[in-house]
Order: C-alpha cells, then sequence, then structure tokens
C-alpha cells in the first residue's frame, strides 16, 4: 500500500495532534490509492504514522488547517496520528530515488517478508553446507546446519556422504502417515513418560532459595490450565541500562517485593479507648527499607480513620464512628494494607545468570501485567509460569508457546525425552478454540461433538440423557464412536470410503 | 509511560490481518470453510494491537499467525476472529 512521506515543522505536527480528527490543506497532489503517511522532522527519520481517510482538491474552508499559506494544491484527512518508533527512510520503497525528503514523496513501507528471515539468517558457510546437502538430494532441516559444517571438515567424504543419508533416512522415518492416529500415540508417548515421573518426584523437592512445583504434579497443573498455580513465579530480565547495575537492581527488587503494614508493624488494639496502635518493627523495617512516612502515606488511601504520629516509631489511629465492628473491620484493612510493590508479588531474587552474565530477577508470585511496564525491566522477554495469566495479558497464541514451554521444561528437567511434536499436538488442542481449555471432563474430552464419544469418557448417562432430550445426531466420525457401534474405525484402511459407480448400460 | 505493545514480546508469533480479497484463497487453499477456522477472541491482547494498526476489527476477519515451530522452521496458521470463545 503506497504511503504519503512529507516534512513538516514541529509547530504543524503539533497542531494535527491537537485538532486530530481533522482537514489539512497541503501543497502536493497525492494519488488515489493513498491511505497512510509519515511525517519527518529531519527529512530522514520518520516519527509520527497518521491514517488519511480521504483526498480532496482544495478549496478554502475555516475547517481547514493549512501547511503552507500559499500555492495549496489538495486537502487530506487526517483519521488519527500517532507517534511511532524512527522508521529510516531507507525502510520505503519510493518512487525515485532520493536521499532526504525535502517535501513530498510518495512510497511503500518495505516490510521483510518471514520466510525471507530464516533464509537470511544463515551465514554464507551455513548456506554452501545447506545447498551442498540439496544437491546430493538430501533434505536436511535448517536447524542441523551448524553441525552439518563441523562435521563436513573432520569427516572423510565417505563418511560425510554416509552421514547426510542417515539423516535424511531418520527423518524420513519420523514422517507421518495421513489418517494415522497421532493423538492417541501423543497420549501413550506423554503418559508413558509419566509413570515413572510420580516415583522421582518423592526426592525432588525443589530448589535451594525458592520452591517451585515440579514432576508430576506441574504436568497435572498444565494440563489441567488450573486458574492459580500452587507455585507463580516470573522470570524477569532487564534491559541494558539495568542488568550490569547491582545498586539498581536492589531498587527495582524493593519496588517489587510487596509489602503491607502487617509485615513491617504490629497493630494493637485497645478495646477500652477504641484506638489501634501500629508499632513499627526497627529490625523487619530496616530489611524492607520501610520508614514511618512510608506508612502515613499508605494510610492517606484509608477513608473513615484519623491518624497521628505518636512518636518515631508508633501511630495512633481512631475511628470517626465508634463501634466494635468498625474497630474490628479497621484492624483487618490495616493488616493488609499495602505500603509498596506490586500486587501479588511476595519475593524477589536478583541472580547473577551465568548464561545471560548479567542480573536476572526471580519472584515468588506472578503479575505480568503491572511487571511488564514496571522501568528498567525487558519487556519483550519477562516470563510468567502462569500459562492463565499469559492468555489474559499475551494472547491465546503466547498461551499456547507457554504451555508447550512449560511441558517440555518440565519433562527434560526430569530428564525424560518425549517428541517434540506431541507436545505441540496437545499444546494445540488445548488452545484451537480461542481459549486456553483443560484436557478433562470440562476441556476437550467434555466438549467433543460426538454423543458417544463423550459418553465413552466420563459421566455417561448425563450425556446419553441430553442427546435423546435434544436429538443429537451422531455421524460416527470418530474413533471410540464406531468401536462402541462395531464397525471399523476411521484410521489408516477404514478411513477410505469405496464408492462403486455400476457401468450404465 | 506507555503501554507495551504485546505483540513485541518473544512469546508472542507474528500476527497479520489477512485482507477481506485473499480470505477466499486462503480457505481454498485449506479446503475448509472459515467457521472450521480455529478461533480467536475479539478481546485478545493482540487483537486489541492489530486494531490499533488496521483500526476497528469485525468478528470474521482471518488472522495469519507466523508460528516458529522447534521442529520445522516457519509455518502459517490461521485463526478467525470471533465474539466470544469458550
Amino acid at each position: 500500500m503506497k504511503a504519503l512521506l512529507w516534512k513538516d515543522t514541529k509547530a504543524n505536527i503539533e497542531k494535527i495532534i491537537q485538532n486530530a480528527p481533522c482537514y489539512y490543506g497541503i501543497d502536493y497532489i497525492p494519488g488515489k490509492n493513498v491511505s497512510s503517511g509519515y511525517i519527518t522532522t529531519d527529512k530522514s527519520n520518520f516519527e509520527y504514522e497518521v491514517k488519511i481517510s480521504s483526498i480532496e482538491e482544495f478549496k478554502k474552508s475555516d475547517k481547514v488547517l493549512l501547511k503552507k499559506k500559499t500555492g495549496l494544491k489538495a486537502i487530506i484527512k487526517i483519521e488519527n496520528v500517532r507517534k511511532i518508533d524512527k522508521i529510516p527512510l531507507s525502510d520505503f520503497k519510493l518512487n525515485e530515488n532520493l536521499n532526504e525528503i525535502k517535501t513530498f514523496a510518495e512510497g511503500e513501507r518495505f516490510v521483510v517478508d518471514y520466510k525471507e528471515k530464516d533464509e537470511a539468517s544463515l551465514s554464507n558457510e551455513q548456506k554452501e553446507v545447506m545447498d551442498d546437502a540439496e544437491s546430493r538430494g538430501y533434505h536436511i532441516p535448517l536447524s542441523l546446519a551448524d553441525k552439518l559444517i563441523k562435521y563436513k571438515k573432520s569427516l572423510p567424504e565417505d563418511k560425510y556422504e554416509k552421514l547426510l543419508k542417515r539423516i535424511d533416512s531418520e527423518l524420513k522415518k519420523r514422517e507421518i502417515d495421513p489418517y494415522e492416529a497421532v493423538g492417541i500415540i501423543a497420549a501413550q508417548s506423554i503418559g508413558e513418560p509419566g509413570t515413572q515421573m510420580t516415583m522421582r518426584t518423592f526426592h525432588f523437592a525443589g530448589v535451594v532459595e525458592m520452591n517451585v512445583t515440579l514432576g508430576l504434579p506441574r504436568l497435572i497443573e498444565i494440563v489441567d490450565a488450573r486458574r492459580i498455580p500452587s507455585t507463580p513465579s516470573m522470570t524477569i530480565y532487564l534491559n541494558d541500562e539495568y542488568k550490569h547495575n547491582e545498586e539498581k537492581v536492589r531498587g527495582l527488587i524493593k519496588n517489587l517485593e510487596n509489602t503491607a503494614i502487617i509485615d513491617v508493624a504490629d497493630i494493637i488494639t485497645d478495646v477500652g479507648e477504641m484506638d489501634l496502635t501500629i508499632k513499627l518493627d526497627k529490625l523487619k523495617s530496616n530489611e524492607r527499607l520501610v520508614t514511618l512516612t512510608d506508612i502515613l502515606s499508605a494510610l492517606e488511601k484509608i477513608k473513615g480513620i484519623i491518624y497521628n504520629q505518636m512518636d518515631d516509631e508508633r501511630i495512633l489511629v481512631k475511628l470517626q464512628q465508634e463501634s466494635f465492628k468498625k474497630l474490628y473491620q479497621t484492624q483487618e484493612q490495616l493488616k493488609s494494607t499495602p505500603i509498596k510493590g506490586v500486587n501479588k508479588i511476595s519475593r524477589a531474587i536478583a541472580r547473577l545468570d551465568p548464561k545471560e552474565g548479567a542480573w536476572v530477577i526471580y519472584t515468588q508470585g506472578s503479575n505480568l501485567k503491572d511487571v511488564l511496564n514496571m522501568e528498567g525491566v525487558d519487556a519483550t522477554r519477562t516470563y510468567t509460569n502462569d500459562i492463565i495469566e499469559v492468555e489474559n495479558v499475551l494472547g491465546v497464541e503466547a498461551a499456547r508457546n507457554a504451555i508447550y514451554r512449560e511441558a517440555e521444561n518440565t519433562l527434560s528437567e526430569q530428564g525424560l525425552n518425549v517428541d517434540k511434536r506431541h507436545l505441540m499436538l496437545v499444546s494445540d488442542m488445548m488452545t484451537f478454540s480461542g481459549a486456553v481449555r483443560a484436557v478433562g471432563r470440562q476441556g476437550i474430552s467434555g466438549r467433543k461433538s460426538s454423543v458417544l464419544a463423550r459418553a465413552a469418557f466420563e459421566i455417561t448417562s448425563k450425556h446419553l440423557l441430553k442427546a435423546g432430550l435434544l436429538g443429537e445426531i451422531d455421524p460416527l466420525a470418530g474413533v471410540a464412536e464406531n468401536i462402541i457401534v462395531g464397525q471399523p474405525v476411521t484410521l489408516g484402511t477404514g478411513a477410505i470410503d469405496l464408492v462403486y459407480k455400476g457401468n450404465k448400460k | 509511560m506507555s503501554k507495551f505493545n504485546v505483540l513485541k514480546h518473544e512469546i508472542v508469533p507474528e500476527h497479520h490481518l489477512v485482507p477481506v480479497d485473499d480470505e477466499m484463497s486462503v480457505l481454498k487453499k485449506l479446503n475448509i470453510t472459515k467457521d472450521n477456522l480455529p478461533k480467536i477472541s475479539i478481546n485478545d491482547p493482540t487483537i486489541k494491537a492489530l486494531e490499533e494498526i488496521h483500526g476497528k476489527l469485525d468478528p470474521g476477519r482471518i488472522i495469519k499467525i507466523i508460528r516458529k515451530s522447534p521442529t520445522a522452521g516457519y509455518y502459517e496458521y490461521y485463526r478467525v476472529i470471533v465474539k466470544s470463545v469458550i
């Protein structure tokens, strides 16, 4: 799609932003199919993106904002303006060759196709090896390119040829035939290693500093799509400014950890006087870097109380309306009043990650939405193990990747090798409906379209009764229903229908 | 501070809006009808992010997702926007 590119003054852009949507008079006649525009202030980098909904010939009117006072030729209607990350001029395919934008130009935004990405990321050496293998008639996945380079140098020619042949045949062996029952194979392939996991989990309680559920309990949690996992935790990566600066990391941790009044102070209730005393615990408060002023500012938000500072470690809280019920309620409310930190995150630890070569923060408790918008956090990589939270914050496709990642990590941590494709199938099945669904009765199995398949799984009578009342029809397309009625299942040989058309004479 | 664009997160694959004119060829290639496609909610954060670029999206539009597979490089996946998901 063509876009209109132009240079403008800061004052004009300011005017457009304030008035958008608006009409804007320009001294250039753009092509008809222009629907977006980019504005630059320095002739080479574009900072603003505008949406253009219509282009008209110029005529004088009060409503129109003007670029210049004279020589105007057209009016464009600007729907909205957005400030964007700077795009250089080289990102556009222009009608004529230009090094900079003086006034106006038309061009197409040059977007890299994803298919080129894979190819483009290959180095020359890698490309050479891949082309060589291709010319010998072997199809080798790109991920093996690096290993092939190594072997091509170290192995004699005939052995290298043998290696390629072996890779090719191993790959062919792993191909799936049409109408193969992949679901059942996946179920068996995940289920069998799962039985070994149960026995091993008892000796594998957790990590030294933080407890994280592992093994079979975690795997069950993943496929059940629990709303709240038993040990939610986050891995927070930091941006360049923070990741090597220990002091800044410490500051960030203090802002992450959720601190309530009860964590740093004692609350004493005096029923006779009808008041509450907050007594600061010096040891605890020093550890969490909380002062009495922090508590005072947190109290400001609570309604219906009168408070004043008694000395440097006590605050007296009185009620506006005196009643025992209210006194008790206020005490409970004070206990959980947050002083600082991110909601739900109870603990945060920074560790110098050897792989990363920088500080990484691990937390107990998870709140992806708030953490992503915090300063110093590398929002593109920060991650939580709570799949439902990933779905809510980053969308269903991210949740699908999260299910795969979590299941893969849980299994490989136990030293179990399950083919990746089985886990991908499970994660695809759990998310194809647009939301994360559990595998069991409430999820995939309970929502199959076939009545008989559902009845064969669980709560038989309920499904049969409901189907009878509604007059459901079962097309007998699946495995379970065909076994029930005693027909060949629709897999392998049974998948093919033969139709005989007799000779019409 | 500006809100984080979820499409930039490493775990979120590329999402593209399929133009209305191309929808038929996509469905023909897959040999299915629109309601056979996997679904995505209109309230999904990625759809909200796409709406920032394309304006309001209606249920029934097709989204092309470019996934990175651990075994097979990049591949295309399609989802259709629906009003509500179960």
